[in-house]
């Protein structure tokens, strides 16, 4: 197989994209696919402080390095989330990466908190994926806020977006259908997001990490079995198996087709967003989820 | 003999004989857009050759939280 660009020996074939790349085209593609993202979407300038979510596994660490190259000014904000062997690698493998590429990183502990997820999960009855990304998204915009960073960036990437708006859609969640997509403005309350690995598959940050030397860490979480967003990633993926590309035109088809008519919906019939009684972060009830959780962690 | 290495289940398999990657990844039930196939720190697409006494590495890519 030889690369389309340069015709040497090909090493990543993308039947999504009908063409392959030698390491060196392949890092172009990469580079090409962000800057298309950021500047499709308008996410952010070199201008802007960028606090970027680094879990330590390939998405995050893609991320980062990508955005490095392109010359933005990013720091990175690890959530150690205390789950046994699996956070003590993740948290490892962060500070190796932000050491050897020079990035200012931040940590926090949820554990020395009173949140570490192994004791919230004896305490609560929700699914603790869910208490736990509602903590993660909590700290990400709070940190952001009040450290003065303009933008928060995570590493969502095609399969992430194309399971969470499948689920959505199954589901006919309105609510978050409406404000599904790889930016979201500064607003209430809100530091502004993106998502710049949108257009990317994990199999294509895989890559990247490989051909861009990034060691990243792949110890899942243990109690993530089973999760139905797994479940809606596979389904994808065998659709995307038989139909190359479709992954990318389904999610791009509801950006340009699908958000606008949810938004306006949502305007109309949604829960309006008002600062949490406890800490003033915003939240669609009187105390937001996070305040609920330390009371009932401190019991 | 071929010896495969998988990750991150740390599983080794050997193989007798293969001819391509894409007869490997058929044998192991995967899929070429959802593993990394590695040979002697290089990366290989579905067409290429594997030899004898090859030692390969396929890494899942596919994330589960």
């Amino acid at each position: 197989m030889k690369c389309k660009r340069c015709k040497a020996p090909a090493v990543v074939a993308l039947p999504s994209h009908h063409t392959a790349f030698c390491p060196e085209c392949y890092l172009i593609f990469a580079r090409r696919q962000v800057e298309k993202a950021i500047k499709e979407q308008a996410m952010f300038t070199r201008e802007d402080r960028i606090l970027i979510a680094i879990s330590g596994g390939k998405d995050s660490l893609a991320l980062t390095w990508q955005l490095l190259q392109l010359g933005y000014n990013v720091s990175g904000l690890h959530i150690d989330l205390g789950i046994g062997e699996s956070s003590v690698k993740a948290r490892e493998i962060t500070e190796k990466f932000c050491t050897t590429f020079s990035v200012d990183l931040h940590v926090l502990d949820m554990t020395a908190q009173g949140l570490g997820i192994p004791e919230v999960k004896k305490r609560t009855k929700r699914p603790i994926c869910s208490v736990c990304g509602q903590l993660k998204r909590h700290h990400f915009n709070k940190f952001a806020l009040e450290n003065g960073f303009t933008v928060l960036a995570t590493g969502h990437n095609l399969d992430d977006e194309t399971a969470r708006l499948f689920s959505n859609v199954f589901r006919w969640d309105t609510a978050y259908l409406g404000d599904q997509g790889p930016i979201l403005p500064a607003e209430k309350g809100f530091a502004r997001k993106v998502k710049p690995l949108y257009r990317m598959s994990e199999f294509e940050t895989a890559n990247l990490c490989f051909l861009a030397g990034i060691e990243y860490g792949y110890h899942p979480c243990p109690y993530s079995t089973g999760a139905s967003f797994t479940v809606y990633k596979q389904l994808l993926l065998d659709l995307e198996e038989k139909q190359p590309g479709r992954k990318l035109s389904y999610y791009e088809g509801f950006l340009k087709r699908g958000r606008p008519a949810f938004s306006s919906l949502e305007e109309e019939q949604g829960d309006p967003v008002l600062p949490c009684e406890r800490c003033g972060y915003p939240t669609s009830t009187t105390v937001c989820g996070v305040c609920r959780l330390r009371e009932a962690m401190s019991a | 003999m071929i010896t495969v290495h998988t990750e991150p289940d740390g599983a080794t398999v050997e193989f007798e004989k293969l001819n391509t990657v894409m007869q490997l990844l058929n044998r192991m039930g995967r899929k070429s857009t959802r593993v990394l196939v590695i040979r002697d720190g290089e990366l290989l697409t579905v067409d290429c050759r594997i030899r004898p006494r090859d030692t390969i590495t396929i890494r899942d890519v596919i994330s589960r939280g």
